[in-house]
């Protein structure tokens, strides 16, 4: 038998994963938006009607559509902006020379690793209007002077699941951070320092502008896992009340599974690929920065 | 000089402590509340006089937990082991044998890992209807192939890149194959790197609900859709459910803490999740 040349090996070892990316992932998203085009209905059969951009119009007239893609970015920049804040203060903390910092690295640990759905219930049990421990808390230190519906109220709701992302995620965005402030040489400090420069101007002129790369491309990752907020939802309150937190993945989810409308909801699942597209093309240098990361050889 | 010293460390130590309590808290409150008798979480009792097992007692007879966790172990640990194959053979050939359209792939691989799964779950549902693999194992197992296979690939290329080109020279020097060498001495080298990113697909995938709702609904469900079983519309049996989510995180928490320093240092050095 003859055997192969490195350069033949190197092209078989890429068909499995191929395969599945086209199977699973590079046909389905052109199915998608090629379905976004016809009338294609459960409850009528199998039969899809092609009828241009019916779909697209009938979604520009959506209110519901609108107030999902409201929430949704609502909760997207909120979420994001947040966390980064706060993952650039807790970062700076993490990074203090002190006893126990090797602790905190671990215990960020802790709402990363907790499935989305248990979070959710985690919350929506500590958010409970008459036994939760939240309203018990803000009850005793006088800070409301009666129970809260936090989850029965449009903008309590919000509140409450964008606080829940925070908390699941804001940790794990200073432990990126705080990698990024690792590769600072400790050197610019020092000269900075004997130039005159106070610990604000060192933060401003030193540590943010090199933080910039791990910035961009957590911000990148963020917006985009933000943007297809699902499953907290599902946990907190499904959509409610009314539709005041149904995202657009929700939304969608419901015109294809619930109302059994295919066609419109690959109109939406097109609209959130288009909303995705726009947030990497803001992000093209991380992107390419990844992919020339992973042609070169370092580690 | 000194005074700035202590002022960081007194800062440090406040941040320490409101850092742990907040995060730590949901967590506490979760495992705590598992062991209450339902009068004393409706009462608001904090630190009752007597806990009781009850809760992990009803989490198991209530609802099918064991298969629920057996579920979500198998079609975890079987979907890493394939993607972690599958995954290492295009890692290897992206770095380390001259093929053609590096760059092309690579793009596709980051496309998909941003890709929203919401774009897809239509078709794939359809794909996996077609295939009889509805409430399977099979069906949820390749899903959770192709959205864990893009972090196996982005985290083993550089890994690849970095074992010396000479070993494996050699190996075919002395008359391997590709294919040996690849089996014989990549493979080993790749220990490490293996087990850190299979830890982190393992997680995403017991983790993962979406998929899982839609594909399984009835037969095979995981724990994250199990979880949300023991919910009905008039009555949530609250100390049952935290007893339900301790026993569905323990796995997780315990892999976490035990192998704490890999999964820091994988993640930080940008094996970004989700």
């Amino acid at each position: 038998m003859k055997t192969l040349t490195r350069k033949q090996f190197g092209y078989l070892c890429m068909i499995p994963t191929l395969l599945i990316f086209l199977i699973f992932a590079i046909y389905p998203v052109f199915r998608t938006i090629f379905l976004s085009f016809f009338r294609f209905r459960l409850q009528t059969g199998p039969v899809k009607t092609f009828i241009g951009l019916d779909n697209y119009s009938f979604m520009m007239g959506d209110s519901r559509f609108f107030n999902a893609l409201f929430f949704t970015l609502l909760f997207t920049v909120l979420t994001v902006a947040i966390e980064v804040v706060l993952g650039l203060v807790f970062a700076q903390l993490m990074n203090l020379p002190f006893k126990g910092r090797g602790f905190l690295r671990v215990v960020v640990l802790i709402p990363w690793a907790i499935p989305t759905i248990v979070s959710g219930f985690m919350w929506k049990f500590m958010v409970h209007d008459q036994y939760g421990v939240f309203n018990q808390i803000l009850f005793t230190f006088g800070c409301i002077d009666k129970f809260i519906p936090w989850l029965s109220q449009d903008n309590t709701a919000r509140l409450i699941l964008i606080l829940s992302d925070i908390w699941k995620t804001a940790p794990y965005v200073s432990l990126l951070v705080l990698a990024g402030l690792q590769t600072i040489p400790k050197a610019l400090y020092e000269a900075a320092q004997i130039d005159g420069a106070g610990p604000i101007r060192r933060y401003f002129f030193i540590t943010l502008p090199l933080l910039k790369p791990v910035l961009a491309t957590a911000v990148l990752f963020r917006l985009i896992s933000s943007f297809k907020v699902f499953t907290v939802i599902v946990a907190l309150t499904n959509g409610g009340p009314g539709y005041a937190t149904e995202s657009l993945t929700m939304y969608t989810m419901r015109t294809y599974f619930d109302a059994g409308n295919y066609g419109y909801g690959s109109t939406l699942a097109t609209f959130t690929l288009f909303i995705t597209c726009l947030i990497a093309l803001l992000f093209t240098d991380v992107i390419k920065g990844k992919i020339d990361g992973g042609k070169r050889s370092k580690l | 000089m000194r005074e700035e010293a202590t002022l960081q460390k007194i800062l440090f130590y406040l941040f320490a402590v409101f850092f742990i309590v907040t995060i730590g808290f949901p967590f506490f409150w979760q495992i705590l509340n598992s062991f209450k008798m339902e009068k004393d979480i409706f009462a608001l009792t904090w630190f009752p006089r007597s806990y009781t097992t009850d809760n992990y007692l009803k989490a198991f007879t209530t609802r099918p937990l064991l298969s629920y966790l057996g579920n979500s172990f198998i079609i975890a640990a079987v979907a890493t082991i394939c993607s972690l194959s599958i995954g290492s053979m295009a890692a290897y050939a992206i770095a380390r044998t001259p093929i053609k359209g590096k760059t092309s792939f690579l793009i596709l691989v980051m496309s998909i890992s941003l890709l929203p799964p919401i774009v897809i779950i239509s078709p794939i549902y359809g794909i996996v209807r077609t295939m009889g693999l509805l409430n399977s194992y099979s069906g949820l197992i390749i899903v959770n192939v192709l959205f864990t296979l893009t972090i196996v690939i982005w985290f083993l290329t550089p890994y690849l890149h970095a074992v010396p080109m000479e070993l494996e020279e050699a190996a075919q020097i002395d008359g391997a194959s590709p294919a040996q060498a690849f089996g014989k001495i990549v493979i080993p080298l790749l220990g490490p790197g293996v087990f850190t990113v299979g830890i982190l697909a393992f997680i995403q995938i017991w983790n993962e609900y979406l998929f899982a709702l839609v594909l399984n609904p009835i037969r095979i469900k995981t724990v994250t859709v199990g979880l949300k079983m023991y919910e009905s519309d008039n009555y949530m049996p609250w100390g049952t459910i935290m007893a339900a989510a301790v026993v569905i995180v323990i796995p997780l928490i315990t892999l976490v803490l035990v192998l704490q320093k890999r999964i820091i240092g994988s993640l930080m050095t940008g094996g970004i999740k989700e």
